[in-house]
């Protein structure tokens, strides 16, 4: 029997050579990104002796501060719910997340260009601490923003970039949670079905509708083959694409109009023939130059800005995938497996305002010392320019007779003249529309811009002109 | 000689307790006393205690076993005086039990092969107190997991005493079957194959243990009675074909009750991956690959580790049992945490090498029996907690809190320790081979 027992032990030699290896593995190799994930609380804990830098608005409104005990800096939120999914918590238990994970090297003072200075106060027994973080949202638009969408009662999205800058200004998404009860209400805001947590404005993935039709003009007008005065005649409110009927709202017929006209009313049975003029490859070039299938470059953790594009089963599909005529006509009016964020949308408005420059949006607008001396501050950038200066102008023009004569009447206001799109996403399920209104102000020198959803919308899709109404307005201060 | 040796190796291993408990103690003086300090008196008392009992009832026996799994025993304590003082000094409690069984075994069953004799009923004795497990076990902590029995307001496991009823009776029963086992009929892929009626034992283990997974809904012990006896029927017979066909037949019941069972379900999918539900079904195992990922080459050091959270829980649930070697990682690092691994397979040495040494059939299968569960037992938490396996919940051998547990380790030690010491007596010159082997 002695033959199998040697077997057997080096069988056992076989087994824990496996222990022995997978325990380097997991304590050599894997160690940094065990130690890098967010829900491993470790650094938290070992930084919880720091004390946390602040996060300020642009107005330096504290937005989070620290509560000392005992040696250990707690977090203070004192907007409390204001915008709790961009802040982001920083929690012994439950990890970090927003700005307060993406920022974290700077907050406590570790990251690389501030590192030697407090590695001295550190030597020299000082405490420990942190760099503060000015950030660019305004809080009376932020609030503007997060009341309205409040008042409606419902799921939604707003958020506000600089025109010029990319700068964003404000990013609210309903429901929102307070981030000073992050603790008593963690196993409720998980099990709600409204998603608390989430931030809607760079994670939740909408249909576009016809707030899409920005992307389907802007190929359009510089394909050569359409202009505003192109001429286009509906006489059913229907059409027939591929053995499939696409239909406007209500199968309304619009009769003989412009392209404008059919922009302003938001006529499908045009849009439809546009798209399948102006084919699938244009389009989908023209979605890719405005930052389509590319995550835009926020300050906010990856995992937490969701990538616009073509989504089948869940995943982003390719660009390049071929779609049938009826798949191309529907895209072209925002209704295929087209999914958007609203910072997406926003940037699209931004770069149609700026004269076809898409510029970086950006939260960080500087890092300060606790001195308040500038270590570091953004500068604005480009991004993409997605569309020439002219179409830009052909293209804000007629998004002003959206707002003037068309579907965007709810945002009009008799104080400064804005453009934008509206869409009306249809989601199925028996619940109400998703609501869009994307858009900027003042059309003649865009400052602002703006995209809103709200879920299961009146059936018209009223309820987002007016929030981007009031978010405009009171940005530009009015 | 042997007991010469036994007590140079203690010396060590008293001093790394020591130091131990004095540098847990000095990480954590603000939380815990000073009294408590008294654990390395009590090490030193119940080494003493040992070493006295072997010089008197088994002089010759293996002098390597019990400096390596009172090292083991002294991690364990340690660690878990770290987590929770007040389970240390339970755990202390248990420890003396298992050291009086020790010595019990020791002076009454010197004769251990009289044991032979009764493998039936101590067989029977086994699935006894499975069946009794089975249908009154409970689960204390709602893990879905029924392994507990309550006798007069303690819990005990009876899965660990029944592990070893059923290897003494495993070996007694495949030493006197093994020539009518042995024979082969037909060959398969190369490998000769058993006549189909031999298959009975084999598949009866099996249906047992496919039973014990369904009833007690956990992977552990019912991987871990199947993987000894699949070891000792290869001991036996040294056919391969058997543990070929138990491997087989244990992926058909592992399949099966992946598709049927919701804890087996939910144990694999979380081996496969912790991290898409990473704040529940997931939480556990994540912590714990967390806790081994801080620990890197050389620890954070005894008591300076994250394993509490601010109010004094241990964030890895299940800490001081399944998972204390989570803790052992992170606060020894791999240096500290491969050194344990070490001395797990040093033990399996020891073990098997008594196996091989020994005279008669019956005290090599034994023996190699006791071995091969101690290594399998090790492997199945080890690999569990650090993500190489499925995680199964049995405890880790002297080591993991748990009285049950430290009981039916000890009583397993006291058999090695009395084959070893036959051996060793029968030979002429009991320490000349003992480099040789």
């Amino acid at each position: 029997m002695n033959g199998p027992i040697r077997r057997l032990f080096y069988a056992t030699i076989a087994l824990f050579a496996a222990l022995m290896g997978m325990l380097a593995y997991q304590q050599v190799v894997n160690a940094g990104p065990l130690a890098d994930n967010p829900y491993n609380t470790r650094k938290v804990y070992a930084q919880m002796s720091i004390d946390r830098g602040l996060m300020l608005a642009s107005d330096r409104t504290e937005l989070a501060r620290n509560r000392e005990e005992d040696g250990l800096f707690y977090r203070v939120y004192p907007q409390g719910d204001i915008a709790s999914q961009l802040l982001g918590y920083n929690d012994v238990k439950y990890g970090q997340s927003g700005l307060e994970h993406s920022l974290n090297d700077y907050l406590t003072g570790t990251a690389d260009e501030v590192e030697l200075a407090n590695f001295f106060d550190t030597l020299s027994g000082k405490q420990q601490r942190g760099d503060n973080v000015k950030l660019t949202l305004d809080p009376k638009v932020q609030r503007t923003a997060l009341s309205d969408l409040e008042k409606l009662g419902k799921r939604g999205a707003v958020v506000a970039l600089d025109a010029r800058t990319g700068a964003v200004l404000a990013m609210a998404s309903t429901p929102t949670y307070d981030l000073n009860n992050l603790e008593a209400d963690w196993n409720q805001l998980n099990r709600d079905q409204n998603g608390p947590l989430l931030n809607r404005v760079t994670q939740g993935l909408y249909t576009p509708g016809s707030s899409f039709k920005l992307v389907t003009t802007a190929a359009a007008l510089e394909s050569g083959a359409f202009n505003p005065d192109s001429k286009f005649n509906d006489e059913k409110g229907t059409i027939n694409i591929g053995g499939n009927v696409i239909h406007n709202w209500r199968d309304q017929p619009f009769g003989e109009h412009t392209f404008a006209e059919a922009f302003a009313q938001s006529i499908n049975t045009t849009f439809a023939q546009v798209g399948e003029k102006v084919g699938q490859d244009r389009l989908v070039e023209y979605q890719q130059k405005f930052g389509l299938y590319e995550r835009p470059p926020l300050e906010l953790p990856p995992d937490e800005v969701a990538v616009s594009g073509r989504y089948v089963n869940g995943s982003l599909a390719s660009p390049g995938d071929s779609l049938d005529p009826v798949q191309v006509a529907w895209m072209a009016i925002g209704q295929e497996k087209v999914q958007v964020t609203p910072l997406q949308m926003a940037m699209i408005a931004q770069a149609i305002g700026n004269g076809g420059v898409m510029m970086k949006p950006y939260v960080v607008d500087s890092i300060l010392d606790r001195d308040s001396t500038v270590i570091k501050k953004t500068a604005p950038g480009e991004w993409k320019r997605p569309i020439r200066d002219d179409t830009a102008r052909t293209m804000t023009d007629m998004m002003i007779k959206v707002v003037n004569e068309g579907t965007g009447q709810g945002a009009r206001s008799g104080k400064v003249q804005i453009a934008g799109k509206t869409g009306t996403a249809e989601v199925g399920g028996g619940k109400g529309p998703n609501a869009w209104f994307v858009g900027f102000a003042p059309a003649g020198n865009p400052q602002v811009a703006v995209a809103v959803v709200v879920e299961d919308a009146d059936e018209r899709g009223h309820d987002s002109s007016p929030i981007a109404h009031d978010v405009l307005l009171s940005a530009l201060g009015m | 000689m042997e007991r010469k040796r036994e007590l140079v190796s203690f010396l060590p291993v008293l001093l790394l307790t020591a130091v131990g408990f004095a540098s847990v103690y000095a990480a954590r003086s603000s939380q815990i006393g000073a009294g408590s300090l008294g654990y390395g008196a009590l090490f030193l008392g119940i080494f003493v205690a040992i070493h006295i009992v072997l010089r008197l009832a088994a002089p010759h026996a293996d002098p390597l076993l019990m400096p390596i799994t009172g090292l083991l025993a002294a991690i364990g304590i340690m660690m878990i005086y770290r987590i929770d003082p007040a389970l240390a000094a339970a755990q202390a409690t248990w420890l003396l039990v298992g050291v009086g069984l020790f010595a019990a075994i020791i002076f009454f069953l010197r004769d251990y092969r009289k044991l032979d004799d009764y493998i039936y009923l101590l067989g029977l004795a086994g699935v006894f107190l499975l069946v009794v497990t089975a249908v009154a076990g409970y689960d204390p902590n709602n893990s879905g997991v029924r392994l507990w029995l309550k006798i007069g307001g303690m819990s005990i496991q009876p899965g660990e005493f029944s592990k070893i009823l059923l290897t003494i009776f495993l070996a007694g029963y495949l030493h006197s079957k093994r020539e009518l086992l042995s024979t082969s009929t037909w060959h398969l892929a190369g490998l000769p194959m058993p006549p189909a009626k031999h298959l009975g034992p084999l598949l009866t283990v099996w249906g047992m243990s496919f039973i014990m997974l369904l009833i007690m809904n956990d992977l552990g012990p019912s991987l871990l009675l199947f993987g000894i006896f699949l070891a000792m029927i290869y001991v036996a017979t040294n056919r391969l074909s058997y543990p070929g066909m138990g491997l087989v037949l244990m992926a058909g019941a592992g399949l099966f009750a992946y598709f049927t069972k919701a804890v087996v379900h939910l144990r694999v999918d979380v081996w496969l991956n912790p991290w898409t539900d990473i704040q529940g079904k997931g939480y556990q195992l994540a912590q714990s690959l967390f806790a081994i990922g801080d620990g890197g080459l050389f620890g954070t050091g005894l008591g300076k580790g994250y394993l509490l959270t601010a109010s004094g829980r241990p964030l890895i649930p299940a800490l001081q049992t399944d998972f204390i070697f989570s803790a052992i990682a992170e606060e020894l690092g791999l240096a500290g945490a491969s050194a344990l691994i070490v001395l797990f397979l040093l033990l399996c040495y020891r073990g098997f090498k008594i196996a091989i040494l020994a005279e008669d059939g019956f005290s090599k299968l034994l023996a190699a029996g006791i071995a091969a569960g101690f290594g399998l037992q090790t492997f199945f938490i080890l690999g569990g907690v650090m993500k190489l396996i499925p995680l199964t919940g049995i405890t880790l051998p002297f080591v993991s809190y748990g009285g049950s547990s430290i009981v039916a380790n000890f009583a397993s030690l006291a058999l090695l320790v009395l084959i070893s010491n036959r051996t060793n007596s029968a030979r002429p010159l009991p320490s000349a081979s003992e480099g040789a082997a």
